[in-house]
């Protein structure tokens, strides 16, 4: 029994059972005051969040809406084509004064009282400031020494690599590629590799589950090949695949990457990956053209990489299907999951198709990522019904380290290890 | 060029200093501005939001408008400060036997 110090008055004191981080108390995932101190640790201190692709808004005026753990953002690019992310919250009365999902503005403009914000945020104007004229007499209006520069959005501060946006509430965070690591940054700079990126679509989902739960998952290269028949049965995915497990120094951040074995690769331009007799012959594409799977030279061997950049993003490369997916939490049993789909500037028409009809296997329909939504669910299900018990990660092990395989629970282990150090740590 | 269609708008008594007046000639919404003894007429919507510049501050000859503080000049109507980006319609004036006319055209 290792009596943890849980500063910041949850309920209920955190036991880790084991010691280390290879025995997980469900209360992690149960506990709303728990979460609220995450949100502040991870979500608006010290990280990088994602919040968007930079193809979403060409234009000087565009926007998005985005979030922030659970703030909600404005990604917008300005006159000048510098982006800016300001909180969708009215420096006056505070409300959330953005409804759109997205659009081209010239100003933003809180409907309560239409006080007017410029794309960067600044306050611009504010009515009836001066006062109102009545009787000669001029009354009401706000004080003089009312200063418009001192009630501006909340401005964060952006960086954007390859064409992926970044936003911090934290003024003080290191640099994003300090953030990130050199070995995540690796390969994050293989997906966004400078290439212009055209955005194909989104899938949205409410997923009833903690959001680490997302992490978690792909952070589990356990489960693809036993929850996922689909990829068995199609052979995208095998425990014997050639395969890594890599993170940066905290342990945070991850990247499975993995090489379809010879049992299912294809060898030249024509073959297919549906030549898998070894799985389950009897099961056939109804289309082939469903897994007509074309390498393409930034891949540089690995045919899927899924990255993990702790606390809110995942991107994926699975085969020809690129995408970025948001993780939005919404109190500790929730979080809304956003996929962007994209791909780049040099696709050919054929390669835009491609991915498009890959992308079936992902998002809240598709016939590998339902699966996720639901096995989520219902392991929040069960944290619910008994708060005081713990989910094993032992897989492989119990301490943390880098792999050649993927017959492990180490990467789930590394999150936790810096979970702990973060909110473990005095204010 | 069509003939100047001067229209008896206001009496010059009613302007004053530091604002504006509302008129509605021929149902056209304008203002009226007095400034060091010279008269000037310009629509009166902004066309940024939707407030009138007559209830609005003039800084010289520059009215501000009381809802988002953008600000045109009242003799050329062009915008001068942010948010205001269009030029506001000016109208011709002038002031005879106490008086304010205005050239509807």
């Amino acid at each position: 029994m290792n009596p943890t110090p849980d500063t910041g008055g949850a309920p209920d004191a955190l036991r880790w059972e084991a010691g280390d981080t290879s025995r997980i108390p469900f209360a992690v995932y149960t506990d709303e005051q728990r979460h609220r101190r995450e949100l502040e640790r991870f979500f608006y201190r010290g990280h990088w969040c994602y919040v968007g692709l930079e193809a979403e808004i060409p234009n000087p005026g565009d926007y998005r809406r985005s979030v922030v753990g659970e703030r909600s953002v404005i990604m917008v690019r300005a006159e000048g084509g510098a982006i800016h992310v300001v909180e969708n919250v009215c420096a006056h009365r505070g409300m959330r004064f953005c409804r759109e999902r997205h659009g081209n503005k010239k100003e933003f403009v809180c409907p309560y009282h239409q006080w007017s914000y410029a794309l960067n945020g600044d306050l611009q104007g504010v009515p009836l400031r001066r006062g109102v004229r009545q009787d000669g007499q001029v009354k009401g209006g706000m004080p003089a020494d009312f200063d418009p520069k001192q009630h501006h959005l909340t401005q964060l501060k952006v960086a954007v690599r390859g064409g992926v946006v970044f936003a911090s509430f934290d003024p003080e965070v290191e640099s994003l590629e300090d953030y990130m690591g050199p070995t995540i940054l690796g390969y994050f700079d293989r997906l966004f590799n400078g290439r212009k990126l055209n955005i194909l679509g989104y899938n949205r989902q409410r997923i009833p589950g903690n959001w680490k739960l997302m992490q978690e998952n792909i952070k589990d290269p356990y489960h693809p090949g036993l929850l996922h028949t689909w990829f068995v049965t199609f052979g995208l995915w095998r425990a014997d695949n050639k395969s890594e497990l890599r993170m940066d120094a905290h342990h945070r951040h991850a990247a499975m990457i993995s090489t379809r074995g010879s049992a299912g690769q294809a060898t030249g331009s024509a073959s297919q990956v549906t030549q898998v007799s070894s799985f389950k012959s009897s099961m056939q594409l109804e289309d082939p053209r469903f897994l007509d799977i074309v390498p393409e030279p930034w891949w540089g061997g690995p045919t899927a990489v899924m990255t993990t950049l702790f606390p809110s993003v995942i991107f994926q490369q699975q085969v020809n299907s690129v995408s970025t997916r948001h993780i939005q939490p919404d109190g500790h049993g929730a979080f809304d999951f956003v996929w962007t789909h994209f791909g780049f500037e040099d696709d050919t028409p054929e390669m835009t198709q491609r991915r498009l009809r890959q992308a079936n296997l992902f998002g809240p329909g598709g016939f590998v990522s339902a699966d996720d939504g639901e096995v989520i669910e219902f392991s929040q299900q069960g944290f619910e019904s008994k708060p005081g018990h713990r989910a094993l990660a032992e897989l492989g092990g119990r301490e943390v380290g880098e792999t050649d395989h993927m017959v492990t629970e180490t990467l789930i282990r590394g999150m936790y290890a810096y979970w702990r150090q973060v909110m473990e740590a005095p204010l | 060029m069509t003939t100047p269609r001067w229209t008896d708008v206001a009496a010059e008594a009613d302007l004053f200093e530091g604002a504006g007046i509302p008129v509605a000639p021929e149902g056209h919404d304008i203002a009226l501005f007095a400034i060091d003894g010279e008269v000037f007429a310009t629509d009166n919507l902004c066309t940024h939001g939707h407030a009138k510049l007559c209830d609005g501050f003039l800084e010289g000859h520059e009215i501000e408008c009381p809802f988002h503080q953008g600000r045109f000049d009242v003799r050329s109507g062009a915008p001068t400060c942010a948010p205001a980006t269009e030029a506001v319609k000016t109208w011709p004036v002038k002031v005879e036997g106490g008086r304010v006319y205005l050239d509807l055209g």
